[in-house]
């Protein structure tokens, strides 16, 4: 065992702690259990046969030679797989957005390099590697869309026959008069900036076990999966050949699952009425609008959902990373359950680093054109956006380019007060991987905004903090809302932090410094960016977003004492790195008063948890799974305390339990232990209970603000002999409110940061004029490494809400702030050499050509 | 992301292995360290349909003092080996010079110094380090044993001098002269990636002047190059600021090097200048000289 | 004469594993990481590039760290190979994995099976480096979620641990990191 004592001895409580990590013990001695260590008796092995070229037309595949190889079990083509499943169907439908369908396998068209084409079952993953190479595919090729400008090329060929060109959405959103802001403000202020493609990247990739019972063929599928109910309910959906009649025959005939089905659907009705009750059809409309099909295969779907008598039980236990990556249902999840079904044996497929690299997940390309209002004194009064976003080929599910630019446009405005708005969003689609959610997916939003803040107050010769403080919205304003909806309120504190980093980074001493530096031709530059998030946000965040969307939001833990007195807590949650077994028993053992040790979380497995239709992502673990396991195991304590009170014969009032005792205040030598009031309490049920008591509490968060918010500063310098930037100094000032463990919000910080430092210098995808991705191994999509990432200084500030504080999060803070403050920094270094930073992508030769010291090369646009 | 199938052949003596390479050369690769062959087969990139697995050749494994001065390193000798001893360093200060770019310390304690020579990727050290000292390949196959001088051995990318039946045994590099002073300098995206451009020089001097220079760029272009304008620039002429810049200067405008996703050609060109300013400054400083 | 397996064909692989013999018959095309996860059944060494970037299947041969998915099976015959499963002595956690729980090293923890191996590596040859040392040498290990400064604690703590000293605790609440001081870069 570690070495730690997880006793509480403070009297002040586990929350606010840096308690040692629980899950520490087994991972470090590798004994973690990652979905690569799960090989069931005689498993197979999955590959896929992928696309090498990046638009084509498949005029023939013969996939004879890879059946007829070594240790080949089965090959399903594109067109086999077609058979077999349904469509990812679209996920969130907007006004004026068109959701492509698409299937499992790719069958008479490939869209991108890397598009699976074919699913090889060998004994090995080296056999089915080895039969790979004997699939002969004949491709009809089509003018690559390599770009956003390819995208608006009309002599470039559509990927998506029901799409208009290679556009995919169009959409313009007014908040206030913005003509007239814009007509009667002193100046204006326009620039546009893009960003690059990036990844993910958790060091493990994605993977899928699937195994099939002999029996029941019931299926268990151990999967590195964010959102394991999700993944459960979409593998249902999408797999089965039984016609629609078949289906419904099987509903109407089974009337124990009917009853059960259609209770479950009046239960989640019943409780997210107010959230139905806002959403409308008008995304649908336009959907159908494109694609009669789409009423068909949801039909379909729906048929099949509602016949099947079995789902999946979905499983995980140890997730290496994920950062957005693994919230994805993927291709290639349905395609190795379909094999698993087909064969009736358990497939296993974990991706390889090169396969994760062209579409294990892509996200940020996007171009964004932004002007901003303002009088001579700085007073901020309009603000407008043109976003195009480059979603790829394939849509995101369930999370896309829907959600995120939706996301984009609520929170553009920032913690500015402004008169106007305006957001004009064009999604296309390219060659490329698909654009999914990426740690603080909408963080471009904060990125273009804080940098022409500083542009602007370039212009009007302002000190960039001064302009930001003359605009921000501050405690003496609350509650308020933003422009675009949600209300605010004193934990929208993004003032606060940025008068303390202002504070922490000492513009003048840091002035001082510079001139000292460029006496030895040194070139230093200062940077700040800040932002709020939703960590929840408040309940009309969601609304903002997509109307009735809140609906997703909430979550149930189920909190358990068992007969022998052990504690249990069962929650949807699938933590992949963020500590949800130590952060959970910091919370239910201060509930219960009982130690962390006490103690046992239970999670990633769909038939011992709630459902929870998002699982670990969007900064939820703090705030919603951490909320309804506060508020779960207070319930189950007033339950423990009952019976305690009868079996002491005291009130229940005044009961109290520490370090596992339950005893009458001030009594504590005449206590009972849980095992003695779970045993009393056990005894009185049926016989063969397992367990004493049980409460679960559906969370959503507390009501009100709900925001995370943070001030990001950096100090850098830039070498003008290389390029190469360096970072001597970087500060954060973030604010999550109430602290469940520092040391873990201190990881989340710094961890977020390093990707955004990462998304700045070192981490770009890159694709050729004909759409073939030239960054397929880690020798060309750079991580950054000990030697790159600068300490990162992190300052906490703990703003409360009246009344019982919930907690916020904190997840993904640190990736939005930090290329904002970047690029802000990096751009004040070499602004004195005339350099503007309108690119997130600042490689060592883009920082020399904006420095004049080197030319672009001719014929080039890097 | 799994190897693909090959004929795995074992040699237990140098005979054996040249006979194995007589017969398999064409098709075949030699692992020795195995950190260059190893990710290109797991990407089955023209995967070898043979590999000639020479660690177990006995006296490959060694850093020999030569007669003249020099040392030689076997093919076996790995890049770890090469960076603590105090031979190659007293003897060859270039290669410890060049040893700590090379990857990491897990790339360098299994790599092989000769291996990277044979497998000539233009953007690692060792190869241009060859071309700075004037090393000399020693080459066996059945035919016999024949020399090849650095300057002949890099045809072009990931291309040698090599008959698919010649096994590179050892590189010879000549006695390094009290006199000389050197430096390897690079600039790479992240600490140990390859370089974007890299410069393994020499500069030797006599009295006040510079006798003999050499600039041997990597990461610039299909092979590693020397740039014998700037070096005949610098002969003859104190040891000074001016005379590093001007070499750098006709660096700049000599070398064309390729432009990749990480860097431009004229990045490339214009860190080639600043390479040769800092490299030439550094290999003074070994000698005494500060300019 | 030369020893010559045919595709499809194995070849004999022994060496000691945690000081283990251990003896299997192998295709020699297959990686010394996969030997050590499937036929070994220690699977506590990770594959999170299987091209030699990312560091997560580091290992020591013979007491040098070295990329598993660099090797093939058939090359660690006749050598010691150590693993993340034999740092611990039993219930006692290796001063170095203790030392990174003290620190709160990891996150996900899926590199972190490479950065043992390399912290133990480097702590063998250099048992008090500097700050910048450890940067360094640790710059062939990849991790996402931390942003590298707990581990880096962790391996100054684990310089401690091995020194017999009790390490410095980590901040309980509040500001952590110090504040105005610049990194060696």
């Amino acid at each position: 065992m570690t070495s730690t004592d997880h006793t509480q001895t403070s009297g002040l409580g586990f929350v606010g702690q840096s308690v040692k990590r629980v899950e520490d013990d087994r991972l470090l001695r590798g004994h973690g259990s990652y979905v690569a260590d799960v090989t069931p008796e005689g498993v197979l092995h999955a590959h896929f046969v992928r696309s090498t070229v990046a638009h084509a037309n498949i005029a023939r595949i013969d996939v004879a030679a890879a059946r007829r190889a070594p240790g080949v079990v089965k090959v399903i083509t594109g067109a086999e797989m077609k058979e077999l499943t349904n469509p990812f169907p679209p996920f969130m439908m907007l006004p004026n957005m068109y959701t492509p369908l698409y299937w499992a396998l790719s069958d008479d068209k490939v869209r991108l390099v890397g598009d699976p084409v074919a699913i090889i079952v060998a004994e090995s993953r080296y056999l089915a590697e080895d039969a790979a190479q004997l699939v002969e595919i004949d491709y009809e090729p089509l003018t690559p869309v390599a770009s956003i400008s390819d995208a608006f090329n009309s002599s470039k060929d559509q990927l998506w026959e029901k799409a208009d060109g290679n556009v995919l959405f169009d959409n313009t959103d007014t908040f206030g008069d913005i003509d007239s802001v814009f007509a009667d403000a002193d100046r204006i202020v326009t620039e546009r900036f893009s960003c690059q493609r990036q990844s993910n990247q958790p060091m493990e990739t994605r993977g899928t076990v699937v195994e099939v019972d002999p029996e029941s063929q019931h299926l268990t599928i151990t999967n590195a999966t964010q959102s394991s109910h999700a993944l459960r309910w979409i593998i249902a959906a999408l797999t089965g050949k039984q016609s629609t009649a078949t289906s419904l025959k099987s509903f109407v005939t089974n009337k124990e699952r009917r009853t059960n089905l259609l209770a479950g659907l009046k239960a989640f009705v019943d409780e997210h009425s107010e959230d139905l009750a806002k959403a409308d059809n008008a995304g649908a409309v336009s959907q159908f609008k494109k694609d009669k099909s789409f009423p068909l295969h949801l039909n379909r779907i729906s048929a099949n959902l509602a016949g099947k008598t079995d789902y999946p039980t979905v499983v995980a236990q140890d997730i290496g990373g994920g950062f957005g990556a693994k919230g994805s249902i993927a291709r290639e999840d349905i395609a190795v359950a379909v094999a698993a079904i087909e064969l009736g044996r358990s497939v296993k497929w974990i991706e390889d680093r090169v396969e994760n690299l062209i579409d294990g997940g892509q996200a940020r390309e996007e171009d964004l054109t932004v002007s901003i209002a303002l009088d001579n004194d700085g007073t901020f009064r309009g603000l407008k956006v043109d976003l195009i976003m480059d979603q790829g080929a394939y849509p995101g599910f369930p999370i896309g380019a829907a959600f995120i630019t939706q996301v984009m446009k609520v929170m553009y405005p920032g913690s500015y007060k402004w008169d106007a708005f305006q957001v004009t969003t064009k999604v296309v689609c390219t060659n490329k991987g698909k654009y999914i959610a990426y740690r603080g997916p909408w963080a471009n939003e904060t990125w273009v905004r804080e940098r022409i803040i500083d542009i602007a107050a370039r212009a009007l010769r302002m000190s960039p903090t001064d302009l930001r403080l003359k605009n921000m919205i501050g405690e003496a304003d609350m509650p308020t809302e933003m422009i675009t909806g949600p209300t605010l309120d004193v934990t929208m504190s993004t003032r606060k932090c940025l008068e303390r980093l202002v504070y922490e980074m000492d513009v003048p001493a840091f002035e001082a410094k510079r001139a000292a530096a460029a006496e030895e031709g040194r070139v230093l530059g200062l940077g700040f960016a800040c932002f709020h998030e939703a960590a929840p946000g408040p309940p009309n965040y969601m609304d903002a977003i997509n109307p009735g969307s809140g609906a997703a939001s909430d979550e149930k833990a189920r909190t358990v004492v068992q007969a022998d007195g052990s504690v249990k807590i069962y929650t949807p949650q699938m933590p992949h790195g963020q500590s949800h077994e130590t952060t959970y028993a910091q919370i239910a053992a201060d509930e219960l008063g009982v130690n962390i040790d006490d103690i046992e979380l239970i999670w990633g497995n769909t038939d011992k948890t709630n459902f929870s239709a998002i699982g670990t992502g969007g900064s939820r673990g703090g705030p919603i799974g951490g909320g309804s396991v506060k508020y779960g195991t207070r319930e189950l304590r007033k339950l423990i305390a009952a019976k305690a009170a009868d079996m002491l014969e005291a009130s229940v009032d005044d009961i109290e339990i520490t370090g596992g005792n339950i005893h009458v205040a001030g009594v504590p030598s005449r206590g009972l232990s849980f095992a003695e009031v779970a045993q009393a309490k056990v005894g009185e049920s049926a016989p063969g209970a397992t367990e004493a008591f049980e409460a679960t509490v559906n969370y959503r968060g507390k009501g009100d603000g709900g925001w995370s918010c943070a001030a990001h500063a950096c100090v850098v310098e830039v070498d003008l002999d290389t390029g190469l930037v360096s970072i001597p100094r970087y500060v954060v000032v973030e604010d999550c409110g109430p602290i469940i463990n520092p040391a873990i919000v201190d990881g989340q910080v710094r961890g977020g940061v390093a990707q955004g430092i990462g998304a700045v210098l070192y981490e770009g995808l890159s694709y050729d004029a004909d759409a073939n991705i030239q960054t397929t191994t880690y020798m060309d999509y750079l991580v950054p490494t000990a030697m790159e990432i600068p300490e990162i200084d992190i300052v906490h500030l703990e703003t409360l809400s009246p009344g019982e504080n919930d907690f916020r999060g904190v997840g993904e803070g640190g990736m939005i702030g930090a290329p904002a403050a970047l690029t802000n920094a990096i751009e004040d270094a070499l602004a004195s050499r005339g350099a503007r930073v309108t690119k997130q992508y600042l490689p060592p030769t883009t920082i020399l050509e904006m420095a004049g010291v080197i030319d672009p090369d001719p014929n080039s646009d890097r | 992301m799994k190897n693909p199938p090959f004929v795995y052949h074992q040699a237990h003596s140098l005979s054996e292995a040249i006979e194995l390479l007589a017969t398999y050369g064409e098709d075949g690769k030699v692992l020795a360290g195995g950190q260059s062959l190893l990710p290109t087969m797991a990407l089955r990139l023209g995967p070898p349909e043979h590999v000639i697995d020479i660690s177990a050749v006995p006296d490959l494994d060694t850093i020999g003092l030569d007669a003249d001065g020099g040392v030689s390193l076997g093919a076996l000798v790995r890049h770890a080996e090469a960076e603590r001893s105090d031979d190659v360093r007293r003897l060859a200060p270039l290669i410890s010079e060049a040893m700590p770019h090379v990857g990491h310390r897990a790339i360098r304690t299994r790599g092989t110094v000769v291996g990277s020579i044979a497998h000539a990727d233009p953007a690692a050290e060792m190869p241009a380090v060859c071309l700075a000292t004037g090393a000399t390949m020693i080459a066996a196959s059945s035919q016999g044993e024949r020399t090849i001088p650095a300057a002949e051995f890099f045809d072009g990318y990931l291309t040698t001098a090599l008959r698919p039946d010649e096994l590179l045994t050892h590189v010879k590099f000549p006695a390094w002269s009290a006199q000389s002073g050197g430096a390897v300098v690079e600039v790479s995206r992240r600490h140990g990636d390859y370089a974007l451009a890299g410069l393994a020089c020499r500069v030797d001097l006599s009295g006040d002047a510079v006798t003999d220079a050499a600039l041997a760029f990597f990461g610039v272009d299909s092979t590693p190059v020397r740039v014998p304008e700037a070096e005949a620039a610098l002969v003859g002429k104190p040891p000074t600021a001016e005379a590093f810049a001007e070499a750098a200067s006709i660096v700049s405008t000599t070398l064309t090097p390729t432009a990749d996703i990480h860097g431009s050609t004229n990045y490339r060109r214009h860190l080639a200048g600043v390479l040769t300013t800092r490299g030439l400054k550094t290999a003074a400083s070994r000698i005494g000289v500060s300019a | 004469m030369s020893n010559t397996t045919q595709v499809g064909e194995t070849a004999s692989l022994a060496c000691t594993i945690n000081g283990a013999a251990f003896a299997v018959e192998v295709d020699p095309r297959r990686t010394l990481s996969d030997v050590i996860r499937e036929d070994a059944g220690l699977t506590g060494t990770h594959l999170g590039c299987e091209h030699g970037v990312c560091g997560a299947c580091t290992i020591l041969v013979d007491g040098e760290p070295a990329r598993s998915c660099l090797m093939l099976g058939v090359q660690a015959n006749g050598h010691d190979i150590t693993t993340i499963e034999g740092l611990a002595n039993g219930d006692e956690l290796h001063p170095i994995q203790q030392a990174m729980h003290e620190s709160h090293g990891f996150q996900c923890a899926f590199c972190s099976p490479g950065f043992l191996m390399s912290t133990v590596a480097l702590l063998a040859e250099n048992p008090s480096p500097t700050r910048a040392e450890i940067r360094e040498e640790l710059s062939g290990n990849i991790c996402r979620c931390t942003g590298y400064e707990s581990i880096i604690k962790g391996v100054e703590t684990a310089v401690e641990l091995l020194a017999g000293n009790e390490p410095e605790q980590t901040g309980q609440t509040g500001q952590t990191g110090q504040t105005g001081q610049e990194s060696a870069q």
